[in-house]
């Protein structure tokens, strides 16, 4: 727990819910904004430019008839290159090649407002979600600690009281095992919900959403019991020594995901270097022959040789760079003791004090994550309409890897909420900047991991 | 944090650029970072080196890919994680599963494309299930 105490009144508690409530509507809104309205449109225009490439290649179609037609007048008539077959011959042609043009284009701007629809769409989908889970977290944890009873202030205690441990992490772990048990019927259930050919199976449903409540309850009471704050508690024997007990587990944490992704890049590896790809094909280690009969297209082959695909990918990575750096940035100011407003009239107005500074570079950090994982479903959205499903070999490595550590990104935002909260309330200086800099070793670590998902899924 | 200075063959350089440009490390890094990325991005995506007819070789992209990475990975542990300037226990601790990590890759990710028929037969179990009854 964070190193200074803090009396923290459960009215205080409330301020969450009202952001919560202001939160859901906000994906409301900007469900209605941008997939039924911009959706909408975009859909209508979808529509328009699928019925312009049905037109334009039933044209290709008769213009390959007409061109048939004509190859085989003038072929009977001794192949002259004058005279009325000819001439024919030479019309069809030309029509042919315009008919192809023609079509092509269609089929181009069909396919970029079918990708259109699907960005809109996709961005007010995912807005929403993440919304009802941002809103979700403060709604439900804010109302659990605003009912709590009100426990004596901490003054008289100053900063010497004991740890007295915390029961959140078992309620957080029964939450998580009763989720998992109803996972599948959850998954299931939503399916049928939204539309699809499912039975929706309510039981296990209701017990993936009561592991849910109880999940957030617990992080709930992790919120509370961070908020009000508690010695840093210390390690007393080797190898940490000296050191925070919270910084070593973090580590030891870290170590565990590292091995996590270190077993999808090794699935990878094992896949790609089997795989006929075009990659393969370039450098020569497979053939042509090869490629026609067994080759893999993976998400890079869809993704790096244009500025339109490669681009999400490529602003995702400077978002996760940007982010790191502003979390960074929170805990310096944080733990400067002798911070001081920009002399730039508009820096000291973005960062009016050492407590607004330390949320607003906690919000930014909060901006571009949500950032990535809305470019990510978007990118998604795309590969999975250009063929690239999960039930494919290439799809399935890549939506599986890419997808943790999206997964770990949005754990990370969710517990960025909870620190955003703080630094607005109690607010974070040098006595409790502990809390940031952990987090910030799980955020760096997230990027640290896309430094090496980037290269590998979406270059090579 | 900011008031450390740091030394080293590579952390010194970090330094010694934040005080040519009287910043920051942190900062120094994130610029680092931002310009390595560009150059990733760029030697896949050009088949040529821009304005030129030099041709990106396979060999040359990939050295980039995992230079940059290695680069890229130094920064953000160094600085970023604190690891430089911490407590070394943290950076072994980082480093522990290096090895685990290796021989993952090496074991799955490099291992012989015949998976276990290739395996040789000092290795390879028994399929003897005379004992199974039905």
């Amino acid at each position: 727990m964070s190193g200074s105490l803090h009396d923290v009144k459960n009215e205080m508690w409330m301020k969450a819910v009202v952001i919560g409530v202001v939160l859901l509507l906000a994906g409301f809104v900007a469900y209605g904004v941008f997939t039924v309205g911009v959706g909408d449109a975009k859909h209508h225009d979808y529509e328009v430019a699928k019925d312009e490439y049905e037109a334009a290649h039933h044209a290709k179609t008769i213009a390959e008839e007409e061109f048939y037609l004509a190859q085989s007048r003038w072929v009977n008539d001794g192949e002259p290159t004058e005279g009325h077959t000819w001439d024919e011959y030479v019309a069809a042609v030309s029509a042919l090649d315009s008919a192809k043009a023609v079509d092509e284009e269609a089929h181009h701007d069909e396919i970029d407002a079918h990708l259109s629809y699907l960005t809109w769409t996709t961005l007010g989908k995912t807005l929403m979600v993440m919304m009802i889970f941002y809103s979700g977290f403060y709604i439900v944890a804010g109302f659990f600690n605003s009912i709590q009873p009100e426990e004596e202030h901490h003054h008289d205690h100053g900063d010497h009281e004991e740890h007295h441990g915390s029961a959140s992490p078992i309620l957080m772990a029964a939450g998580i095992l009763l989720f998992m048990f109803g996972f599948s019927d959850f998954v299931t259930t939503s399916k049928a919900w939204l539309g699809l050919d499912y039975e929706a199976q309510i039981g296990g449903f209701m017990l993936a959403a009561v592991g849910t409540i109880i999940l957030i309850i617990g992080i709930g009471n992790w919120w509370r019991e961070d908020m009000k704050g508690s010695p840093e508690q210390v390690a007393v024997s080797d190898p940490f020594t000296g050191n925070d007990i919270r910084k070593a587990g973090m580590w030891i944490f870290l170590i565990s995901e590292m091995m996590v992704f270190a077993s999808f890049f090794s699935s990878y590896l094992r896949m790609r270097t089997e795989w006929c790809t075009q990659w393969a094909l370039d450098a020569g280690t497979c053939t042509e022959q090869e490629f026609a009969e067994f080759g893999v297209t993976t998400a890079s082959d869809l993704l790096r040789h244009d500025v339109m695909t490669l681009l999400p990918g490529a602003i995702n990575t400077f978002a996760l760079i940007i982010s790191s750096y502003t979390i960074v940035l929170a805990l310096k100011t944080a733990k400067d003791t002798n911070w001081k407003p920009s002399d730039n009239a508009l820096m000291a107005k973005l960062f009016p004090t050492r407590k607004k500074t330390i949320r607003n570079y906690l919000l930014l950090t909060l901006g571009l994550g949500s950032l990535f994982i809305v470019l990510k479903l978007i990118e998604w959205s795309h590969l999975i309409a250009e063929g690239l499903t999960i039930d494919t070999q290439a799809g399935s490595i890549f939506y599986v890897a890419t997808g943790a550590h999206g997964l770990h990104v949005f754990i990370g935002l969710l517990v960025m909420l909870f620190m955003i909260f703080k630094a607005d309330s109690v607010g974070y200086d040098e006595k409790n900047g502990q809390g940031i800099e952990y987090f910030g070793l799980y955020w760096h670590f997230v990027d640290l991991a896309w430094v090496a998902i980037f290269p590998a899924f979406y270059l090579y | 944090m900011g008031e450390h200075k740091y030394t080293g063959p590579i952390a010194g350089i970090f330094q010694k650029l934040a005080d040519v440009f009287k910043t920051d490390v942190y900062m120094v890094n994130f610029v680092i970072l931002m310009i390595f990325t560009l150059f990733e991005v760029a030697a896949v995506f050009f088949t040529t080196i821009p304005g030129t007819d030099i041709e990106i070789t396979r060999t040359a992209v990939w050295s980039i890919l995992i230079g940059v990475g290695i680069i890229k990975g130094y920064g953000i542990a160094a600085f970023f994680m604190h690891l430089k300037g911490d407590p070394s226990i943290f950076t072994r601790t980082a480093l522990f599963p290096v090895v685990f990590v290796a021989l993952m890759l090496w074991g799955i990710g490099l291992s012989n494309p015949d998976s276990i028929l290739g395996l040789p037969a000092w290795c390879s179990p028994v399929n003897d299930y005379s004992f199974v009854t039905n």
